[in-house]
């Protein structure tokens, strides 16, 4: 029973974290039709901004409050400097981006020093749950998530911005027709979604290996959630994390992770093959 | 004959004459400076064959280029298996053909095109790396497998023998000439044409009665074979195999190797294969992590610079000059 209750809470630690990253690509990918390869990155730069803060004596969480901020800097720049120019262009955003994100991460590298930076959770120890015992810090980061979560539903659904951005993904020109600023809704849309991979960044850092090069594997991962839960709705991305999320916790304790990543590969692919339109939305294309 | 066939054919033969020649002048170790960056312009060519051709980007490649390499390795290395070099390239094209015959089927007849299609295979890529470096017992891990054999066989009555540097340049550079000279003839024949329609609108071609999945499909599975190809000749060369031949970081030189050499062209992502990877190994004797920060930056200059690669400078000089005659 305890293992059965300890292997749900891994689960649901990755998946919380797939949401987090994947949110932004919903956005990006699936909303904007922009393929942003340094997405990753925003988790890098998240994670290096708690390794900076602890490293100068803020506490975990001040790093944790400027993860966020860090990753909408650079998201803001990103969309700013290259994305903006390249809407009609997928192919050169592809590219672009793949370059920023080399280009963000030896950055990182020439500033920081090869190898993993340490990052200490705010809370050693475990907590007791009445079946099993599990440490706090993951218990802490699946309800940071969740709120996280929560609270993008209720901008997307109850403000007036969230009505704007719904809006623009639902008729772009019809948006601009009734006098709605596409580029600008864009640009915010964008810049929060990096902050929302900021966010997912700071808080694995204490569980991650902290590296310049850690984001391809969220990268990799995010975008399986955005392509197997479909695009367009939030259900769509809690299906493909806890598809992706769950295949992969349940896998790697049988066999060797990067075994365990192919096999969930392979399965997208088959999703995807079988439901084009992702799980939430649908059989018919 | 086409003003721009005849304009490539005379390129090519420029490359070819060039490419006989350079033996009289070089020495033995940058014959084999330029025989590596072949093989590589070779696995450029097969990207580009398929890139160039559907418009739609494989951000894995490298995976097909080190099952390739892998493949051979493992064959050449295993003393029961005679006839090695021969099997093994046999092997290496036909497993990295499998591979993408799987992952293409499901993809191309699933519907999925464009980004996506970039987003599965560069994820393909990731994983391939990660089981080369975790299925040691097999792959040999982060070290990767050493002392490979040069490709030794015999064929109809010829004995080849490629230990040495100057036949096993003839071979690789007549292998790439043929190879590069048949994927052009593909390409301008009726096949490449209704690649181009695809390209154009799918809709629309398979209206016309084109099996636009499968055309795809079976482009894809030949690019990956000679991206096979190209990894078993490498670590033939080369004599070892590691991970990073079927990483993301070659993935993506290779990416750059086509667009800065043009895309579609064929013969430029060739001689962009060899001018780059010159490049790098200048730059890399200063300091080698600067050599990704400058590939960065080149992705995003291509982007917005010089979108049609660095042949296309002279294609806008001249139409500028053109376009100055006119105004006067």
């Amino acid at each position: 029973m305890d293992f059965l209750i300890t292997t749900l809470l891994n689960a649901l630690t990755l998946i919380s974290i797939l949401m987090l990253v994947g949110l932004g690509l919903a956005i990006s990918f699936g909303l904007m039709n922009v393929t942003n390869l340094a997405h990753g990155e925003f988790v890098t730069v998240g994670a290096f901004a708690v390794y900076f803060v602890q490293s100068i004596g803020g506490s975990f969480w001040l790093g944790l409050a400027a993860a966020p901020i860090a990753g909408a800097v650079v998201g803001c720049i990103l969309e700013f400097a290259i994305i903006r120019h390249l809407y009609s262009r997928p192919v050169s955003t592809v590219l672009a981006t793949w370059g920023v994100s080399l280009i963000l991460q030896q950055g990182l590298e020439l500033t920081f020093g090869l190898g993993a930076k340490p990052v200490t959770p705010p809370i050693e120890g475990t907590l007791d749950l009445v079946f099993t015992v599990y440490p706090a810090y993951r218990l802490i980061l699946i309800g940071i998530a969740m709120l996280t979560l929560l609270g993008v539903i209720l901008l997307i659904s109850r403000t007036p911005f969230g009505l704007d951005i719904r809006t623009v993904i639902q008729n772009r020109e019809m948006a601009e027709g009734v006098g709605i600023n596409t580029r600008r809704t864009y640009a915010i849309a964008f810049t929060f979604g990096a902050a929302i991979a900021g966010l997912a960044g700071g808080l694995v850092a204490p569980l991650a290996i902290v590296l310049p090069q850690m984001g391809v594997n969220y990268l990799a991962n995010a975008f399986f959630v955005v392509i197997v839960g479909g695009v367009g709705s939030i259900g769509g991305l809690v299906a493909g994390s806890v598809f992706v999320g769950g295949l992969t916790s349940i896998l790697n304790y049988q066999i060797s992770p990067s075994l365990a990543q192919a096999i969930v590969l392979l399965a997208a692919i088959v999703a995807v093959r079988l439901r084009p339109n992702g799980l939430f939305n649908g059989a018919s294309r | 004959m086409i003003a721009r066939d005849r304009n490539w054919l005379l390129i090519f033969a420029t490359c070819v004459a060039l490419a006989i020649i350079y033996p009289f002048f070089a020495g033995g170790y940058q014959l084999t400076v330029i025989r590596d960056a072949l093989i590589f312009g070779l696995f450029a060519a097969s990207l580009d064959f398929f890139w160039g051709r559907t418009g739609i980007l494989c951000f894995g490649h490298a995976a097909f280029f080190g099952i390739g390499g892998y493949i051979m390795a493992l064959v050449t290395l295993n003393d029961a298996i005679p006839f090695g070099s021969l099997l093994g390239i046999m092997g290496a094209v036909a497993g990295a053909a499998f591979v993408a015959a799987i992952i293409g089927y499901f993809l191309f007849f699933g519907g999925i095109r464009g980004s996506y299609f970039t987003i599965v295979t560069l994820a393909m890529g990731v994983i391939c790396q990660q089981a080369a470096v975790s299925w040691s017992s097999v792959t040999g891990g982060d070290s990767g497998l050493i002392g490979i054999p040069p490709i030794e066989f015999d064929l109809g009555g010829l004995h080849v023998d490629l230990s040495q540097d100057l036949p096993s340049y003839i071979f690789v550079s007549a292998i790439v000439a043929m190879t590069v000279l048949a994927l052009w003839l593909i390409s301008r024949g009726r096949w490449g044409t209704v690649l181009t329609a695809i390209q154009d609108n799918e809709i629309r071609a398979a209206a016309l009665g084109h099996n636009a999945p499968l055309r795809l499909l079976v482009t894809f599975v030949l690019s990956a074979a000679i991206a096979g190809l190209a990894g078993a000749l490498y670590v033939c060369m080369a004599g070892l195999v590691a991970p990073d031949l079927s990483g993301l970081l070659l993935s993506t030189e290779v990416i750059v190797w086509v667009a800065v050499g043009g895309r579609g062209t064929l013969l430029g992502p060739v001689l962009g294969a060899i001018f780059i990877q010159r490049a790098q190994q200048t730059i890399s004797s200063f300091n080698p992590s600067l050599w990704p920060l400058l590939l960065g930056c080149v992705f995003v200059i291509i982007v917005f610079v010089l979108p049609d690669g660095i042949l296309s400078i002279y294609a806008r000089l001249k139409g500028l000059f053109k376009g100055r005659r006119r105004a006067q």
